[in-house]
């Protein structure tokens, strides 16, 4: 019996671990997505996030700073796409495709510059486990929820916060108007485009908590395209959890358990492969209106323009 | 501004921006830059040997392209090439394994097979959005994954050679698509397979009756529906043949240049079709330049690395740039004025994702 239960312990921490940084990008992609900005940018985001926090902890040996230079690298970025999608009118998908590229790209270009080689960064000092009085002291979830890194409370945290700014409160209300009718926002007197800027700007800080956490939280070094289609995993989160910050949360939990099951069974029983098509296949799944369809904010994808 | 100069504009605009980026990102790391696009240039187009690499970097890209170009005609973005490629390539590399002793037989047959398997798999974000309202774009990005990780679980299960390295077992040498000769190195006859796709598919969608349908239902879905046109199968037979285009791509990398599917394979010819379509502004023609442009500078990449300190990613950074820039019309507006939204129509879909 103690054996089942170190298991079950070790493979919640594991989920815990994996969903962590599914949840940030997942948050973050909601902002942007209900302002009526496509966000499949998210990987890059993520992984240039997880670059810039490395090389930040590398210059400076403070994880503090890392986690800094990953927040505003992962701001600069959303920041060219919200230029590209808001101002310039460019196709959002477009540009979020360029945006994962130029991540790709520009993170294989930098660590050739700054660490002379390609493959793997040194190893720097990330976030530790951080254990929680008394809590961290219960039975089995104990250890495996309250015996993580600071970034893990602060997505705790993150989930009802997300929830309640987007549902009650007036940036919450606007936002959500924006996404669905950009009109009546324009009309009422509020600018679109800026509260679309907003939107994109706080998907990129927290695709970069996301990819910080990655690198700085489970590791504790910069691997190329580290993030390995996380971005979008999490953008399946999103859609699978209808746009909404517990929906989310609440798929990001279930394919985080699916990461961890992959790392643990034996190929021999569930081929590995099958365990990671997994939240692709259930996203269409949803898409395809199974089990209620899900709905994208009405005004998705197109640019806003003033008539 | 004419037409044909009008249509050039969009490209044009992110070309240039994108290489002056590249050379502010040269000068800023400490390199010449006329020095290092002069070594990019030398190792895209200054020898036989040269030109032959770039059209082997480009010669996946034009049916990646193409695949991106077909469905956007009919109105659809499919992001899915990525995924078609490696259904392609796991397809050529069975086929080509079973039925290698055929040679060039063969080799036909196991095309003809990636035809097959990317038309099916290409079907399905049709069929979704045809008769489920699933977005193809979500679609297609979600089964991109869906067919990578199938492909790999193929290529190191059912079908993994005995060999050290992983993947599938290298295909008999007559089976293989033959080079091209010509002092051009590894290029090989896939290149002149791709015109003849480009010219097939300017030929479907141009000259033919189907063909005109699917630009009718991509320009005015509401008219073409009057005029008696279904959207539906027009939707699923666009994504269809994207399907096919680009698992042919995935297929002659397999038969032409590696000769069995390794894993981890070939990333990314899948996304790099998407910029290679816009910048061709989703005419086969296009396709073809954009992806001699994109091949170029893959294949440019190793000289600039070894003439100067810059190194090869830089490649990947510029192409990128020149995506992000692709499509934006405001900023073409700021240096041509008011006349870029009307000459924007190969590059844009006038529609949202919501439902």
């Amino acid at each position: 019996v103690d054996d089942i239960l170190t298991s079950l312990g070790t493979l919640l921490a594991s989920t815990i671990r994996n969903a962590t940084p599914l949840i940030f990008a997942a948050l973050g992609g909601m902002f942007s997505e209900r302002s009526g900005v496509v966000n499949i940018g998210l990987e890059g985001l993520m992984l240039i996030s997880a670059f810039a926090g490395v090389v930040g902890a590398f210059i400076s040996g403070s994880a503090l700073v890392g986690l800094g230079f990953g927040l505003a690298a992962g701001l600069i970025f959303a920041l060219i796409h919200a230029l590209m999608c808001i101002t310039f009118e460019a196709d959002q998908i477009i540009s979020g495709t360029a945006i994962n590229l130029l991540a790709l790209g520009g993170t294989g270009f930098l660590m050739v510059l700054i660490f002379g080689s390609g493959g793997t960064s040194p190893r720097v000092s990330g976030f530790k486990e951080v254990a929680i009085p008394l809590l961290s002291d219960i039975p089995l979830i104990g250890p495996a929820l309250f015996n993580q890194s600071l970034l893990v409370y602060l997505m705790y945290a993150l989930i009802p916060i997300t929830w309640f700014v987007v549902f009650r409160t007036p940036f919450g209300l606007r936002l959500r108007a924006t996404g669905e009718v950009p009109e009546a926002v324009d009309t009422a007197g509020v600018s679109v485009a800026r509260i679309r800027y907003y939107g994109v700007a706080l998907s990129g800080l927290l695709a970069a908590l996301g990819g910080v956490y990655l690198s700085m939280g489970i590791l504790s070094a910069f691997t190329e395209n580290m993030t390995v289609g996380r971005g979008f995993i999490a953008l399946a989160a999103l859609i699978f959890g209808r746009w909404n910050p517990i929906g989310a949360a609440g798929a990001a939990l279930l394919f985080g358990f699916g990461l961890a099951v992959s790392f643990q069974v034996p190929q021999e029983a569930v081929p590995i492969e099958f365990i990671q098509m997994f939240p692709y296949v259930l996203t269409i799944v949803a898409l395809a209106g199974f089990g209620g369809r899900a709905i994208a904010p009405a005004a998705i994808g197109r640019p806003y323009r003033k008539e | 501004l004419g037409n044909a100069a009008g249509a050039l504009v969009f490209p044009l605009v992110a070309i240039l921006i994108s290489f002056a980026i590249g050379a502010v990102i040269m000068l800023a790391t400490g390199n010449n830059p006329i020095e290092a696009y002069g070594a990019l240039l030398r190792g895209a187009f200054g020898s036989p040997l040269a030109v032959g690499r770039t059209l082997l970097n480009a010669t996946p890209l034009i049916f990646t392209g193409l695949a991106v170009a077909v469905a956007f005609r009919a109105g659809l973005f499919n992001i899915g090439g990525e995924g078609q490629f490696f259904i392609g390539a796991i397809t050529a590399a069975v086929a080509g394994v079973y039925l290698g002793s055929l040679g060039v037989f063969g080799m036909v047959l196991a095309l003809a097979a990636c035809v097959v398997t990317g038309f099916l798999w290409g079907a399905i974000p049709g069929f979704l959005k045809a008769y489920f309202g699933a977005h193809e774009v979500i679609t297609t990005i979600m089964l991109n994954f869906v067919a990578i990780y199938l492909a790999t679980y193929l290529a190191l299960n059912p079908f993994r050679s005995e060999g050290l390295v992983p993947g599938t077992e290298a295909i008999d040498l007559t089976a293989r698509i033959p080079f091209l000769g010509l002092g051009l190195g590894r290029a090989n006859y896939g290149f002149v397979f791709g015109l003849v796709a480009a010219l097939l598919v300017y030929l479907f969608l141009w000259r033919t009756k189907r063909g005109f349908e699917i630009r009718a239902v991509g320009l005015s879905p509401g008219a073409a529906s009057y005029a008696g046109m279904r959207i539906g199968v027009n939707t699923v037979l666009a994504l269809a043949i994207g399907g096919s285009l680009a698992a042919l791509g995935g297929g002659e990398e397999v038969l032409g240049v590696y000769g069995k599917m390794s894993i981890p394979f070939v990333q990314y010819v899948g996304f790099n079709g998407i910029g290679v379509a816009l910048l061709g502004r989703n005419h086969p023609a296009g396709v073809v330049l954009g992806a001699l442009l994109f091949g170029g500078l893959a294949a440019g990449a190793q000289e600039m690395q070894f003439a100067t300190d810059v190194p090869l990613q830089l490649a990947t950074v510029i192409g990128a740039i020149i995506l992000l820039l692709v499509t934006a019309t405001k900023l073409v507006e700021l240096i041509v004025g008011k006349r870029a939204r009307a000459l924007a129509s190969g590059t844009h879909l006038e529609k949202g994702l919501g439902q």
